[in-house]
């Protein structure tokens, strides 16, 4: 049966309404309420726009405005639940100061670098875009022009952007705000099995017996999954939580085992554990002997800082992510050191608690899910660190089963979907493929129908490195979407803002509200956002969702889709592509970019009568264009692993966990009867790797760069808040959310405190090497440190901790460690 | 030596110096034994004393307004859990004997045994103030002097009615305001 | 003398002042253009005095709701109210059980369902922890104001 969109939202009203009633409604008392004169409520579905959980939530709309929000019954991630965030979905896109018109800074009726903003048209905003763009690609080529992007882009806005700048102007320098988020992890799992993103599922949230948080604070920032894992623990006495931080924080409240261990020290856990294994005779030989190699990666390899900084020069092996295979016993040689003694005076923690959490591990009757984001993530050995704990799992064979296996869980609502399938990082391509690899590029131009040669090999510049280009000056034409990095890039003041600032470039910011980063641009373009574009979402366990348009934008703010897509039109092909490349396909000549990334016969392919008739990208550009988009897009990966499901599938359903084959989702990747893609009788095939074979990669303990000393004599942890998304310009416009967490505080110990004089309330000034921020104290709030750290929360724009922050990365993933560096704390 | 012997001599011959002598060092003796003896029940009656033991509670303490609030007005451990009036008082002191031997076996002395003894010494403590109708919150909060009109309407309706009539006391529903609280699946209100 | 002290003085106050603001600009050209965001127009290198700790709003009566399936707002404060494994603060008040007799709100049907739709005889262990939809409410205005408008039948 065709079920059409209309029929879609009468099923749904109904739903939501007979599940409040408790009653199952007969087929036709539908339509009485969903038409009702009365409610004048049309409902349609959409992913949340906040966290990588993905939920979906029913969205009600009349008189073209949005009007309420509900969580969706029917959804199998959250099954009518929101978190406080998503109930209030209702009211993001209604701030005051909503953009509505593109703002140039001029001086006498001309952009001027220390011009005061202006509004100007559209047309007069692509014009000083397309000069700049211009006269950067001739003065210093491709690598002068760059893009900062989003893991909360809508697949379809990432992957045109990728075409734009890998194609388009040749420039790899694209990287999505997930590389601060999730390229740890993306690291991890390409070293370890081959292929991103997780093997397991949300299900199974309700098949563990023990959960082990890594460094995740997940009631606050994955709520709605931590209801599954609250259900699953009070419910089934016998199931255990542990929760490991720095800090201790609101996921402490359901731990019963709650452990709270010295920064970077999870690096010598997680190697006791494997040892313990070991040394208990509970590796899963089966399992290990079948599907796993043994690999020690090459160490002291930095920590991602400039090349000069004194602490990066003196690695031995910079940026080096190696990987030499050795055998079982050199594996076991290697963990034997880190002893409970030895992990217990690295960590902190008592000996008794880290015994009690490998016995867990150890037990091959428990069935146990690791769970980690940003603690693991942002981290200077972050993709060591994804490695060790997948080391873990697979010493027991604890993986890709339901209830039993390693999950990392993602920030952004399409950190998955977007940012890593379709690929907008500086070195990647759809599919999990990459720049580098010829063969990659070959099938990529492949697909886009442009001749060999046009995708640049060389890797292009990652989110830190482009800040500090610009500083540098030698990226000049640069467009930041669906992001606020002023706020979110770390050493801020170092870094971020001279580089803005920088009158060698010009900045573009597009958003739909006036965020720190667009005070930083020279040219805001208003945006339209959520429900006012017809997109898709990918969350953390690989679900594609897809939702329809449902309001107007407001006046004046266009998607991001619309102005990717009529930027390329200002550019003549010859100007952005050199000679040989159009010798090779000269048919291109006089075509604009446009016409030969998007008007390509893929992404044209759909006629407008497909679309809805509330889709204002499809109406601009005369054909279904998110359905072109997909479809060329989803050819990367079908056949390849990457198997999506064909795009108006997605409106039906909630949402669809890739491969999909014949229309059948997948679960529990890697494993038989559950992936198509493993062999018959193969049992597990990681086929990621050639051979089907994961690695255990050994990595040891190692120190972080910056530690506390005598004058900067405390850590510094920053983060979120269960009440704000990132850096807060959506929900702290909300009124609620806002007087919900109205600042961000310096969350302190009492001793601390007392020690420099201070108490609650009081004003402090937190400063670094790199800067100085003030905010207020608080000794007694939902994040207790032990003496010594601070949580500083980053959603605050009046406070912008980031330009305390180091910007030291992972040296291999290139993502910032925002949990660690050194600060000192005086009253205010 | 020579000094004793000629002061016993003096006390055992009997003048009115030896005495008064006799009769000062009783007194001096009584202030001193007094003393050192409500010292000791001071002494005892500290936080820190109550910290050398019980350290993972206190710390819970400082998080409460019992600690910390508008005024500075604040309780230590004894104020709740040591009866003021004087005869109760050396009854807890004496049982609080047995408690040195819970202290000596080790019974609290980790963060995870305590957690196991958690529910036992909370009952005990709300039983024990319940029976004394919570004789000890009542030293700072006495219900003569409540004025109910600078009260939240929830505190104000609970107090003019459940409290006022003796059906309830301040325990029954003050549970958990110094420190955190045990499994509470079977208590009544919970 | 008092006149050179009075020059010293002031002398340094300038010098002070001059060495402070010295310190605040410290990266060229930045300048917001005229637009206010969230941060209102303060200059980005500048270090913002910080904002008053707010008070959350003590024992109101309940918030009214802008749609149906608003999470009620906490008209309270919560200091201390533990939600843990060990207990449910909120439950000894909102509870079916509770509510009448402490004059608080009962907590909504919705809550009494499993994930799988199920009605349960009591609160699913999955809204155990209220404060993950139900939030208290500082006392202050908002930092922008929001034109979210309410269906009529609410209004």
């Amino acid at each position: 049966m065709k079920l059409t969109r209309r029929a879609f939202v009468k099923a749904n009203a109904a739903i939501s309404a007979a599940a409040i009633a408790g009653v199952t409604l007969p087929a036709s008392a539908t339509n009485l309420i969903a038409v009702s004169d009365e409610t004048k409520i049309k409902w349609d579905k959409a992913p949340c726009r906040f966290c990588g959980t993905g939920c979906s939530v029913l969205v009600g709309t009349q008189g073209g405005k949005v009007v309420a929000t509900q969580g969706d019954p029917e959804a199998p991630v959250n099954k009518g639940l929101n978190c406080v965030k998503g109930y209030f979905l209702s009211k993001i896109m209604y701030g005051k100061d909503r953009l509505t018109t593109p703002l140039l800074r001029m001086k006498d009726g001309k952009f001027a670098k220390d011009g005061e903003f202006a509004p100007i048209s559209w047309d007069q905003a692509f014009d000083i875009m397309a000069e700049k763009w211009k006269t950067s690609l001739k003065a210093n080529g491709p690598t002068s022009v760059g893009m900062f992007g989003s893991g909360q882009w809508t697949v379809m806005e990432g992957y045109a952007a990728v075409k734009l700048m890998k194609a388009g102007f040749r420039s790899n320098n694209i990287d999505p705000n997930a590389r601060h988020c999730m390229a740890s992890a993306v690291g991890g799992f390409m070293r370890t099995f081959g292929i991103d993103e997780p093997m397991g599922c949300y299900d199974d949230f309700e098949e563990s017996d023990a959960f082990v948080l890594w460094g995740s604070n997940m009631a606050e920032m994955h709520p709605i999954l931590w209801t599954r894992i609250t259900d699953r623990r009070l419910s089934n006495p016998h199931v255990r939580v542990n929760v490991l931080s720095t800090y201790k924080h609101r996921s402490f409240e359901l731990a019963d085992t709650g452990v709270i261990f010295n920064p970077q020290s999870d690096l010598a856990m997680a190697n006791f554990i494997a040892n313990y294994i070991i040394q208990n005779d509970a590796v899963n030989w089966d399992f290990v002997n079948k599907h796993t190699h043994f690999k020690r990666t090459a160490t002291d390899i930095g920590y991602g800082l400039r090349d000069e900084h004194p602490m990066q020069a003196k690695a031995k092996n910079p940026n080096s992510g190696k990987m030499t295979a050795m055998t079982f016993e050199e594996y076991k040689a290697s963990v034997a050191e880190y002893t409970v003694e030895k992990a217990s005076e690295i960590s902190g923690v008592s000996v008794e608690k880290l015994i009690i959490l490998a016995k867990q591990y150890a037990d091959p009757n428990i069935k146990v899910m690791s769970l980690w984001t940003m603690g693991m993530n942002q981290h200077t050995r972050g993709v060591w660190m994804n490695s060790l704990v997948y080391n873990i799992h697979l010493l027991v064979g604890k993986i890709s089963q339901p209830g039993n296996g390693p999950f990392s869980l993602t920030g952004q609502p399409s950190a998955c979907g977007t940012a890593r399938e379709v690929g907008t990082f500086s070195h990647r391509l759809p599919a999990d493929m990459v720049v580098a690899n010829p063969k990659h590029r070959a099938i990529a131009e492949k697909i886009w129908k442009l001749p060999e040669g046009t995708i640049p090999p060389k890797p292009g510049l990652h989110a830190v490195a482009q800040n500090r280009a610009l500083k540098d000056g030698t990226l000049n034409a640069y467009w930041t979407m669906c992001n606020n990095n002023m706020q979110a890039a770390p050493n801020m003041m170092e870094e971020g803002l001279p580089g803005y600032r920088n009158p060698a470039n010009f900045i573009v910011c597009s958003d739909p509200y006036p965020t720190v980063t667009a005070q930083a641009s020279d040219l805001i373009l208003p945006t339209a956002m959520w429900v006012e574009k017809e997109g898709a979402y990918g969350n953390a366990e690989r679900r594609t969702q897809a939702w329809y348009q449902q309001v107007k934008p407001i006046e004046g703010a266009k998607s991001d889709l619309w102005q990717l897509m009529e930027f390329a039109k200002r550019f003549k092909i010859e100007e952005v592509w050199g000679e040989d490349l159009l010798a090779k396909m000269p048919e291109h000549r006089g075509k604009t970019m446009y016409d030969v990334l998007y008007k390509n016969g893929n992404v044209d392919a759909f006629p407008i009568s497909e679309a809805q008739e509330l889709n204002d990208d499809a109406h601009d550009q005369g054909y279904y264009v998110q359905k072109g988009l997909f479809e060329e897009y989803a050819t990367f990966g079908r056949g390849h692993g990457h198997d999506l499901a064909p795009y108006d599938m997605y409106h039906k359903v909630r949402g669809l966990r890739w491969p999909v084959v014949n229309g059948v989702e997948t679960k529990w990747r890697f494993a038989e009867g559950s992936d198509p893609y493993v062999g018959k009788g193969k049992g597990f095939e990681f086929y990621g790797k050639p051979d089907g074979k994961a690695n255990i990669i050994f990595a040891p303990y190692e120190a972080p760069p910056e530690v506390p000393n005598e004058e900067y004599d405390m850590w510094l942890c920053t983060g979120r808040v269960l009440e704000h998304w990132h850096s807060g310009s959506m929900t702290a416009r909300v009124p609620e959310l806002y007087r919900a967490m109205p600042d961000a505080l310096c969350y302190i110990h009492p001793d601390d405190a007392k020690k420099r004089n201070v108490r609650r309330g009081d004003e402090v000034i937190i400063e670094s090497l790199r800067g100085e921020v003030r905010c207020r104290v608080e000794t007694r709030g939902r994040n207790r440190p032990p003496v010594g750290l601070v949580f500083v929360p980053w959603f605050d724009a009046r406070v912008l901790i980031n330009k305390v922050c180091l910007d030291a990365t992972d040296p291999l993933s290139k993502q910032t460690d925002y949990k660690k560096c050194a600060i000192k704390i005086t009253k205010a | 030596m020579k000094f004793i012997l000629n002061f016993w001599r003096k006390l055992t011959a009997p003048s009115k110096a030896a005495v008064g002598t006799v009769l000062a060092m009783g007194f001096l003796g009584g202030i001193i034994f007094w003393g050192a003896f409500n010292m000791g029940m001071e002494a005892t009656n500290t936080e820190e004393f109550c910290s050398a033991c019980h350290a993972p509670i206190v710390k819970e303490l400082k998080e409460t307004i019992h600690y910390s609030n508008r005024s500075g007005v604040r309780a230590i451990c004894s104020d709740c859990h040591v009866p003021h009036n004087w005869t109760d008082k050396i009854v807890r002191k004496v049982q609080a004997s047995n408690e040195i031997v819970a202290f000596l076996m080790g019974k609290i002395s980790t963060q995870e045994k305590f957690e196991a003894r958690r529910k036992h010494l909370a009952v005990r403590e709300w039983q024990r103030m319940k029976e004394n109708d919570s004789q000890e919150c009542r030293n700072c909060h006495n219900f003569e002097y409540m004025d109910f009109s600078e009260q939240g309407p929830r505190s104000r309706k609970q107090h003019s009615t459940a409290l006022a009539s003796g059906e309830k006391t301040c325990v029954d529903c003050h549970k958990g305001i110094a420190h955190q609280l045990p499994d509470m699946s079977d208590v009544p209100g919970w | 003398m008092r006149k050179l002290l009075a020059v010293l003085l002031t002398a340094g106050t300038l010098f002070s002042v001059s060495a402070q603001s010295n310190e605040t600009a410290v990266i060229e050209n930045v300048n917001n253009g005229g637009v206010a965001s969230l941060r209102g127009i303060t200059e980005l290198d500048i270090t913002r005095k910080a904002d008053e700790l707010k008070r959350v709003i003590k024992d109101r009566s309940p918030i009214d709701r802008d749609y149906v399936y608003q999470p009620p707002l906490i008209p309270h404060q919560t200091r201390h109210y533990e939600v843990s494994l060990n207990a449910n603060k909120c439950l000894s008040c909102h509870s079916w059980k509770y509510a009448g007799e402490m004059g608080a709100t009962k907590i909504s049907v919705t809550h009494y369902q499993s994930r799988e739709g199920e009605v349960l005889s009591d609160v699913s262990p999955r809204r155990y922890f209220c404060l993950q939809c139900h939030v208290t409410q500082a006392d202050a205005s908002p930092l922008i104001d929001n034109d979210f408008k309410r269906v009529d039948s609410l209004r």
